[in-house]
């Protein structure tokens, strides 16, 4: 018995490092794979760097403190990248297409505001683009609210009260660049177990191992190890750039580590998958990049998925990828973005590892060289 | 270590089918131990799916396969464990060293770990490939590929070792030196079941032939038992004129076969038989002869004949 558990093990480890090395001659493929969800963290970043704030020239033709106390406001408002500038320059980057709105307070604002008479801020707006053209039309009224309930306390009765349901404030990238770290989990667990599966197929030296007398489970435990170990290669990147870049730093460590392990587990058992009943390595490339990004959008990466409506919701509950980023949130923020509780969203994801692995076992099972 | 009294292989009424298509077709046959097998057929013929059922790669329809007495339903990995292949395409991972390869295998087979090292090391030296050995496979030309597949098919000690076309597409100098290994597998024991489309190489190494076509066994005998089933003598003659007396040259007992190709005669007569003088007499009275020449019968007329179809085809 323990004979033919060594056996086996040594099958498994032997897989493994047989996939290790192979995969570690194709440079090139190795290199991507590692970096291609590095890459997407980048992407993303800038994508929200770049819808953040509307970068907004104000000409101030008044300097009294009722003008500066509104520009105050305006600064304070999370919407604009605030320029001051003659009217000149700010038609001329207007014109170039270098900022979205021109905010002008005209010269009599303080003396206006002081005769509670009627002022008008001119607003110009380069409506190229509704999302930002949207974002100066919310902003400036929520700007002349907030100013007056700072300059005139006792003429704004309605006030918020604010009650946080977390103790800090996560930014958008912070909070993005957890939901990245479990799409680099699946792309480099899709991509480096589904080529290897594929690869024996396609090079047919699936045969020498099912001409083995070695088992087929353990076979696939092996290949899925080597898969694994290459995969954490990713993980690791995105994590380090995460932690030393991005600046977010896991509340839970063990928690970090336990679901990467557990996440892994499940996109390389669906590499594997893919790559046994596919057999070739270019549609189960495709296919892996092919089904990562919109798992990755439908899932909750922004936001909670609650935020949605009500199809998507259900949609992305059917897929293991929205769990894990529920549990990743939870081990680097303390988030809890479902009521299924931390324990009841790692059984969900075990659930899911053990059927993934019952239907490779079967695929492999099936799996023969002859026609 | 060979059970000398147990069949290496036998296969009693094997059966394949796909849907509605019957790839083997009530196949039996026994492979000796101590043997080298060939198994011959046109493309199609079922060849590979019988060598796949073999080697337990597919399940039989029906019938039955015992490999040195083991039942391939219920003891495949006793099979595996004491079969030896070399495939077509030598399923060597081309990436990774020769080396590499032959540990792989060797931890696949369960190789004892201190016996490993000097294991491979042997039997890269028995294929001549130890001055190769850390060299990618990729790098290495189709013969020395074959030599080394042979060699990793032979580094777990199998009792029965199964080649699909060893020699195809290597140079002659390297055909020559798995020849060569394959015939010292023999004098070590080993039975040895070849798939070749080479007609030559089935009759430099093999013992016993078997021809399958269409899934079914159209003839099994040593190969020159098969030459003597197909014919005495190959009559070949080349005449100055057309030759004229076909009809006189059928008649003539122990004749079994005529075809004229403008002034080619070519006339297979009965074995046992000693018609030839007459058919050089027959010849020389109707035209002149430029050339003759006399020959057994080869292996390609065999199979021509039982099939139908050159082995190429």
């Amino acid at each position: 018995m323990f004979n033919a558990m060594g056996y086996q093990l040594r099958v498994i480890w032997a897989c493994a490092k047989k996939d290790f090395k192979a995969a570690l001659t194709d440079r090139l493929f190795t290199v991507l794979s590692l970096f291609v969800p590095v890459n997407l963290l980048i992407l993303m970043s800038l994508f929200v760097l770049a819808g953040g704030n509307a970068p907004t020239a104000v000409v101030m033709e008044d300097q009294g403190p009722y003008a500066q106390a509104f520009y105050q406001a305006m600064s304070q408002a999370h919407s604009f990248r605030l320029q001051i500038t003659s009217a000149v320059e700010a038609e001329r980057l207007i014109t170039a297409g270098q900022i979205v709105a021109v905010v002008t307070i005209p010269s009599d604002f303080d003396a206006q505001v002081k005769q509670n008479q009627p002022v008008q801020v001119g607003v110009q707006i380069n409506n190229l683009n509704t999302d930002f053209t949207n974002d100066i039309r919310r902003a400036i009224p929520l700007s002349i609210t907030s100013f007056y309930a700072k300059a005139f306390p006792n003429l704004v009765n309605v006030s918020v009260q604010e009650n946080d349901l977390y103790a800090h404030d996560t930014d958008y990238i912070p909070y993005l660049g957890v939901s990245i770290l479990v799409i680099a989990l699946m792309m480099g667990g899709l991509l480096q177990s589904g080529t290897a599966a594929a690869k024996e197929w396609e090079n047919q030296t699936m045969k020498e191992l099912l001409l083995s007398p070695a088992s087929r489970w353990a076979i696939m435990t092996g290949k899925m190890l080597g898969a694994f170990l290459m995969s954490l290669g990713s993980t690791i990147i995105v994590l380090l750039v995460l932690i030393l870049i991005v600046g977010v730093r896991p509340e839970n460590w063990g928690e970090v580590l336990g679901f990467s392990v557990l996440s892994l587990v499940i996109f390389n058992t669906v590499g594997t998958l893919l790559g046994t009943v596919i057999k070739t390595r270019q549609p189960v490339i495709a296919l892996s990049t092919g089904i990562s990004l919109p798992l990755f959008f439908l899932s909750g990466a922004f936001a909670p998925i609650s935020f949605t409506t009500p199809l998507l919701q259900v949609i992305a509950r059917i897929f293991p990828v929205y769990y894990q980023i529920v549990v990743f949130q939870h081990a680097f923020h303390g988030f809890a973005l479902n009521t299924y509780s931390l324990g009841g969203n790692t059984l969900i994801l075990v659930g899911y590892a053990m059927a993934l692995l019952l239907l490779v076992t079967v695929a492999l099972q099936r799996a023969t060289v002859s026609h | 270590m060979t059970n000398s009294k147990v069949a290496s292989i036998e296969m009693v009424h094997l059966v394949k089918r796909f849907g509605n298509f019957t790839a083997v077709d009530d196949l039996s046959l026994t492979v000796e131990p101590g043997e080298i097998f060939g198994l011959l057929g046109p493309n199609g013929s079922g060849k590979t799916t019988t060598v796949n059922m073999i080697s337990g790669l597919s399940a039989p329809t029906s019938g039955q396969v015992r490999v040195m007495g083991h039942d391939l339903r219920t003891q495949t990995r006793q099979v595996r464990q004491i079969l030896g292949s070399v495939p077509q395409e030598t399923a060597l991972y081309e990436e990774l060293s020769a080396w590499t390869n032959l540990d792989f295998h060797a931890d696949l087979f369960g190789i004892p770990s201190r016996e490993k090292k000097a294991r491979i090391e042997s039997m890269l030296d028995l294929v001549g490939l130890t001055d190769r050995k850390d060299s990618p496979v990729g790098t290495f030309s189709g013969g020395m590929k074959r030599r080394l597949a042979l060699a990793r098919a032979l580094l777990h000690n199998p009792q029965l070792v199964y080649l699909d076309e060893p020699t195809l597409g290597v140079d002659v100098q390297s055909r020559r030196a798995i020849w060569d290994y394959i015939l010292a597998l023999r004098q070590q024991g080993m039975t040895v079941l070849i798939t070749t489309n080479y007609l030559e190489e089935a009759q430099e190494l093999c013992n016993r032939i078997a021809i399958i076509d269409h899934g079914r066994l159209v003839a099994l005998d040593t190969p020159e038992d098969l030459k003597q089933q197909f014919g005495g003598s190959v009559v070949e003659i080349e005449t100055v004129e057309s030759f004229g007396m076909l009809a006189e040259l059928r008649a003539l007992p122990g004749i079994k076969d005529v075809k004229l190709e403008d002034r080619f005669l070519k006339v297979t007569t009965e074995s046992g038989t000693n018609v030839v003088p007459q058919v050089i007499n027959l010849a020389s009275q109707c035209c002149e002869i430029r050339d003759i020449n006399i020959r057994e019968p080869n292996l390609d007329e065999v199979f021509l004949h039982l099939t139908g179809t050159a082995l190429r085809d």
